[in-house]
């Protein structure tokens, strides 16, 4: 089974964000729950140094 | 040595050394080394003791043969969907429910018990039959949301076989929809029905075992008439669907070719090129392009064969203009753009120039906009093409406008549509052509944005549709780059919008315009002003591209 990560999505035409499961390697074409547009961006986690 | 017999669907035995069907070509035997008690050193020997022509070779050994072709046709079939996973049919837990495969072995004279129908639990022949449809098809639950196409007349198919045979066997057909598309299907339908098949709209819900007679009590909401049902059968056939075949992964990186979202093989058009697949010198026949009944796969098939035919008779082939060409000078030997080619066309060895292989190359650019140095570019579509395009486009009144790139199969024919379909939508925008979306390189968007440009639109193509086998998807990547950098510069990442629109769209278009053109007035003059400023290109580093020319408007002619 491919690994799946809950991710966290936004939409650069409406401003809404939702969070989603991305299973790894998949090709899928993303498009905003809210108002269908495509203009989807994948928030990236940030890693953090710990001391 | 005694296994399982695949061909007969585990209902009878093999040996080790067998003929895999009674209609296998060559029909000779096959000795399986899985199964066989080894040959080196030989432990068994007593087939070759047996075989007076002394045909048995325990020396011969797996080869990879290796064949230089001018055309490849993939034709690998299918896979049959295993009903395990559906808990509520009981496949793993009543023996008298079948699938359509092992029902097909049963009734056929070639089969397991000799064509004599009888049911696994007591080898007793049923007389009361229900056939479920759709298991594994239509069904997003279990990943198969596509129609197998064959099993409707499969099962009528069976029907009419089963009234021929046991005059007295009465049958039951769950279903959802009847599909009779083609010849004298319609025709078998309805002599299906004529002859005493009962058809109930409704798939059952649940499937129980009598553990006395092992007769199976079907529960099944009739949608016609609105009412719950059970019927008490002898035997349950699952009338299972298709999926891609295992090896589809490994055959479709081997030949660069693309799937859809269903799994199977994406041809090069649907209309005009239907047994091409994108990759040239591909063709595609059977079921590996979609679910088909044999006599669309023997079309197919020999459609296949003419185009493949054709190719390799032709002598030459023509090329589109439109292909990559590497600048060796420039080339930093990174192999970047051969990394991106979806089709394999570029040639590269670490440390060496790559070269581009023109009869592969496809012409989707994406090599030429991957490339930091400009050594790789697309003919008449070039970086200095699209470049003038984007100055000329945003040379006067640059706030005024939305500036879109458009791939050329999808989009700009989106664009088309919505203009003959006669649809309103504001004037503001101005659409540039390029062949792919991955085209577009990060270069052009923030030449659009130095101009002055309040918002840039990216499009291209539905991922199932990419023309160029999945070369949008670096478009994705790309856009996903330049919205880290334009927030990093300081300017508003939402004036950089990604849309797919497909040809048929028209209405999307229109849509998405309309939304830019909103988006286009929250962007003040300031906003532009300092795009322009924090986007500045740095001088040398892009040494292929020359640096953005300022536009000089022509002198007025005197008179």
């Amino acid at each position: 089974m491919a690994e799946t990560t809950i991710e966290t999505f936004r939409c650069m035409m409406c401003g809404h964000e939702y969070q989603e499961p991305v299973v790894k390697c998949e090709d899928k074409e993303r498009s905003c729950p809210k108002c269908r547009s495509n203009s989807i961006r994948h928030l990236k986690k940030r890693v953090t140094k710990e001391d | 040595m005694v296994r399982p017999d695949e061909f007969q669907m585990g209902l009878s035995s093999r040996k080790a050394i067998y003929i895999q069907f009674p209609q296998a070509v060559p029909c000779s035997y096959i000795l399986n080394m899985d199964d066989c008690l080894g040959n080196n050193p030989i432990a068994c020997g007593k087939c070759a003791d047996a075989c007076d022509k002394r045909a048995i070779n325990y020396d011969d050994r797996d080869q990879i043969i290796t064949r230089e072709v001018g055309a490849v046709v993939v034709a690998i079939g299918l896979d049959v969907y295993d009903p395990t996973e559906l808990d509520e049919y009981g496949y793993t837990r009543f023996e008298n429910v079948i699938s359509s495969m092992e029902f097909e072995r049963l009734i056929c004279a070639g089969g397991p018990t000799g064509g004599h129908f009888v049911r696994p639990s007591d080898q007793e022949r049923p007389t009361r039959i229900g056939f479920i449809q759709c298991v594994g098809s239509r069904n997003p639950k279990v990943g198969r949301p596509y129609c197998s196409n064959i099993c409707c007349m499969n099962t009528i198919k069976d029907t009419l076989l089963l009234a021929d045979h046991y005059p007295d066997v009465a049958n039951v057909v769950f279903y959802q929809d009847i599909r009779a598309v083609g010849k004298s299907f319609e025709d078998m339908f309805q002599r299906s029905k004529e002859a005493g098949t009962r058809y109930v709209r409704g798939l059952p819900g649940e499937i129980e075992e009598d553990p006395e007679t092992r007769n199976l009590v079907v529960t099944v909401e009739n949608t016609t008439s609105g009412k719950l049902e059970r019927h008490e059968l002898e035997m349950v056939v699952l009338s299972v669907g298709v999926q891609p075949a295992k090896d589809m992964s490994r055959i479709a990186s081997m030949l660069t070719l693309s799937r859809t979202s269903d799994g199977f093989f994406m041809e090069s058009h649907p209309k005009l090129k239907p047994v091409d697949a994108p990759t040239r010198g591909v063709f595609l026949a059977g079921f590996c392009e979609s679910p088909k009944d044999i006599k669309d796969s023997v079309c197919q098939a020999g459609a296949a064969a003419s185009r493949a035919g054709a190719l390799l008779n032709a002598g030459q082939i023509t090329i589109e203009a439109i292909t990559s060409r590497v600048d060796e000078v420039a080339c930093t030997r990174c192999g970047v753009c051969a990394k991106v080619c979806p089709y394999g066309a570029i040639v590269w060895k670490k440390g060496e120039v790559a070269s581009v292989v023109e009869a592969a190359c496809a012409g989707c650019g994406s090599c030429s906009a991957s490339c930091q140095f400009g050594a790789i570019t697309m003919r008449h579509f070039t970086d200095e093409q699209i470049l003038a395009q984007v100055h000329a486009v945003l040379a006067e009144d640059p706030q005024d406008k939305v500036f879109a790139f458009a791939c050329n199969w999808c989009s700009y024919a989106g664009g088309d549509m919505a203009g003959i379909s006669r649809m309103t939508y504001p004037a503001s925008n101005r659409v540039v052509r390029t062949m792919c979306s991955a085209r577009v390189s990060e270069e052009m968007v923030l030449e659009a944005f130095r101009c002055g440009a309040p918002v840039v639109l990216v499009s291209g193509c539905h991922f199932a549709d990419c023309h160029y086998i999945n070369a949008n998807r670096q478009t994705v990547q790309r856009v996903h780059k330049l919205w880290d950098k334009l927030e990093k510069a300081g300017v508003r990442p939402e004036r950089l919008q990604l849309e797919w629109i497909s040809a048929a769209e028209g209405q999307k278009f229109a849509k998405v315009m309309r939304q830019l053109e909103e988006l286009r007035g929250t962007v003040t003059r300031d906003e532009i002003e300092h795009a322009r400023e924090a986007l500045k290109a740095k001088p040398g580093k892009r040494p292929g591209v020359r640096a953005a020319e300022p536009v000089v408007e022509a002198p007025a002619a005197q008179t």
